[in-house]
């Protein structure tokens, strides 16, 4: 049904243009800041469609670049995608000399339209243990990573390949070797959270799970546990998972967040009441960044518009330009979404 | 380094010992309603600090400043004003119909939540359970709850409540035939008070006589992993095996453990007793299995919507996480519910 419809001449131009105008709607209440997403059920997709696995990842990518440009124009400021799990590398071999060769042959299309990429704005980061990575693919993603540092508008983080156990014991490391150079290094919660892979990143609001699977799979454990990130599972496939159901949990998430004050919904627990009466004991009514009201929104685009001092006029043609862009973008992401999904463990 | 010395550091680094203690006697001596005398702090549940004149005084500086931005950007300002609140008024609009929506959700998912209940019920005989699970392909091996501590006029509310929760919780999960029930609740304010675990140990032996008879009275013991306690059931022989573990743990075991695992481990660096290289993720599980416990395979939040509230992150990588939605209550049907679910999902890491 929804393929026949998009055979529609001006269907994807109306696609984009709902997708801007939802961003619009949107971003004047509550939105998410840093929205996690664990891409399960490409193979089992391509399986139940008759179609080559091959294939599955390929359609995850496409879904992948479509959810994320509806983010970004909703206003989420980073997302991170589990693009390729360690124990990935435990699947046959043909398979993982797949997917890196997809893998490398995606990031090096970035890299030669590295100028597009600029235009959108979309800083790219490889989150995960280098070490596991051939060499080849390993220096094609630093030069992307080189190519796309100054962006400012979003952040995408590629999990690839990772696991939240081996980011853990990374900063653990991390921290005792900070500790035998300085001595007087006070370790804490935050020391920890300092060497992260995602330490750069806003913390977790919403950790998205596809395949109906309620397991986290070793992703973002120490950020999601919070009691200030709300987890949502979805039951559809990820191929299967439309910009339509996207907009539906931002949506879910928005009027949690303006109704409850809390992104989960409603809860009995007493937790973040604690915490914010811990670390604030007043919260600033002037503070325009948490109010939902023009000002906050003004102060954002002013944001926006101070980053992008150098291009004013770019700035317009970007807009013009961005559905264009947007597709080359996620082709950068092709890269993750296609390796990924189905990153760990996949329900009968 | 052996694994044990380093949980053992932990230990001995948080004033805790470092074998593990029994303090069944201990608990027994400690009469039951003394407790009654000192209840539990009541949880700051408002953060209004600020009086009306502040918010009165706060409103007219925003209007105030808010005028002065209009009059710096009169053209583009004003228009861009209409147009925020077209787009809010939308939103505001959507947020109606969601509320409609959800209430008629939340209508039926009650409807449903009752219909269970009295559909599964346990009626205080193991027997009936036991039918129940024998139906499963498989069950956990260990279950991990996440409890909340109500406020103390809520229907089971309160620390009265928490332990009455966890007394039906372990007969139903011994019925079961399941032999590690972990119990985490944020503020932990079970743990820290002898009195109250006393009072734990004798409403467990109390509801497990009320399900079992007690004569045979099942065996159990209570852990908590943080000080490295244990209780034993009231009719422990040494020889014979313990049918259930309780493990009662809190905040504390998640992060800061974590925290002080790492403390340790730069300690120990410093003094060149452990290389960096010999921090890997087999280290760091053995420790944590070791001061935590072990990876729960179910685990089931008796709360209306998911809330992790800082649970353990090292522990539930693979964990199988359970909720049901506008559910307010530690309930029987819940509980089989998540098993059945469980029962039905198979986990291949990376596969």
């Amino acid at each position: 049904m929804s393929d026949w419809i998009s055979t529609f001449p001006g269907y994807e131009q109306l696609l984009t243009t709902a997708k801007k105008v939802f961003g619009k709607i949107i971003s004047t209440g509550p939105v998410p800041r840093h929205v996690g997403i664990i891409m399960d059920g490409n193979r089992r997709y391509a399986r139940q469609n008759k179609i080559e696995i091959k294939e599955g990842h390929s359609l995850g990518f496409e879904t992948m670049a479509s959810v994320l440009e509806l983010l970004y124009e909703s206003g989420v400021e980073c997302a991170t995608v589990y693009a390729f799990s360690i124990e990935n590398f435990k699947r046959s071999n043909a398979e993982v000399k797949w997917l890196m060769d997809l893998a490398k042959l995606k990031f090096q299309q970035i890299n030669q339209h590295s100028d597009l990429c600029e235009k959108y704005g979309v800083k790219i980061k490889i989150l995960g243990n280098k070490k596991y990575m051939p060499r080849d693919v390993a220096k094609i993603l630093k030069e992307t990573e080189e190519l796309t540092k100054n962006n400012k508008r979003a952040t995408l983080n590629v999990c690839f390949p990772y696991t939240a156990r081996d980011e853990i014991v990374q900063s653990i490391k991390a921290v005792v070797d900070e500790s035998t150079k300085n001595h007087d290094l006070i370790i804490d919660e935050s020391a920890l959270d300092r060497h992260l892979y995602t330490s750069d990143s806003p913390p977790l609001d919403l950790l998205i799970r596809t395949s109906g699977t309620f397991r986290l799979s070793d992703f973002l454990l120490w950020q999601c546990v919070s009691p200030d990130c709300s987890i949502v599972m979805v039951d559809k496939l990820w191929p299967a998972f439309k910009p339509w159901d996207m907009a539906k949990v931002l949506l879910q998430w928005s009027f949690n967040q303006y109704w409850y004050g809390h992104g989960n919904g409603y809860t009995t627990s007493t937790v973040s009441g604690i915490q914010l009466y811990q670390s604030s004991s007043l919260i600033d009514l002037n503070d325009t960044k948490s109010s939902s009201g023009y000002q906050r929104h003004a102060e954002w685009q002013d944001d926006i518009s101070e980053e992008d001092i150098d291009a004013e006029e770019g700035e317009v043609e970007d807009g013009q330009e961005s559905s264009g862009n947007s597709s080359v973008i996620d082709r950068d992401d092709e890269v993750d979404t296609v390796t990924s999904s189905e990153s760990d463990s996949s329900k009968k | 380094m052996t694994s044990s010395k380093l949980s053992d550091h932990v230990r001995s680094e948080a004033k805790v010992n470092t074998s593990l203690k029994d303090i069944t006697s201990e608990i027994n001596s400690l009469s039951v309603d003394s407790s009654r005398s000192n209840g539990p702090e009541k949880p700051p549940n408002s953060i209004r600090n600020s009086s009306l004149v502040d918010v009165v005084k706060l409103t007219l500086t925003d209007l105030f400043n808010f005028a002065k931005l209009k009059a710096h950007q009169q053209t583009s300002s004003l228009l861009e004003l209409i147009q925020f609140y077209i787009y809010h008024f939308i939103l505001l609009f959507v947020f109606v119909l969601i509320t409609i929506y959800k209430s008629i959700q939340t209508s039926y998912r009650k409807f449903f939540i009752k219909f269970y209940t009295l559909t599964y019920y346990h009626n205080k005989s193991p027997q009936l359970i036991r039918d129940d699970v024998n139906k499963l392909s498989k069950i956990p091996k260990v279950l991990s709850c996440i409890l909340d501590l109500k406020d103390k006029d809520d229907e089971m509310g309160g620390i009265d409540g928490l332990i009455n929760q966890i007394s039906e919780l372990s007969a139903w999960t011994i019925s079961a035939g399941i032999p590690y029930l972990q119990i985490y609740e944020y503020n932990g304010k079970l743990l820290g008070n002898k009195q109250y675990l006393s009072k734990l140990n004798h409403s467990i032996s109390k509801n497990l006589s009320e399900y079992f008879g007690s004569s045979i009275l099942p065996n159990y013991s209570i852990k908590i992993p943080h000080q490295n306690f244990i209780i034993y059931g009231p009719n422990n022989n040494s020889n014979s095996e313990i049918d259930l573990t309780i493990s009662l743990i809190s905040r504390v075991d998640g992060k800061p453990t974590i925290v002080e695992l790492t403390k340790t481990m730069s300690e120990l660096a410093i003094s060149n007793e452990l290389s960096i290289r010999d921090i890997s993720i087999e280290l760091v599980d053995e420790e944590l299995i070791e001061l935590v416990g072990p990876e729960p395979d179910l685990l089931i939040y008796f709360g209306p919507n998911l809330d992790l509230q800082d649970f353990p992150p090292w522990h539930i990588r693979l964990t199988e996480i359970y909720w049901e939605p506008d559910n307010y209550d530690v309930n029987y049907s819940i509980l089989i519910r998540a098993l059945q679910k469980y029962s039905n999902c198979t986990v291949n890491v990376g596969k």
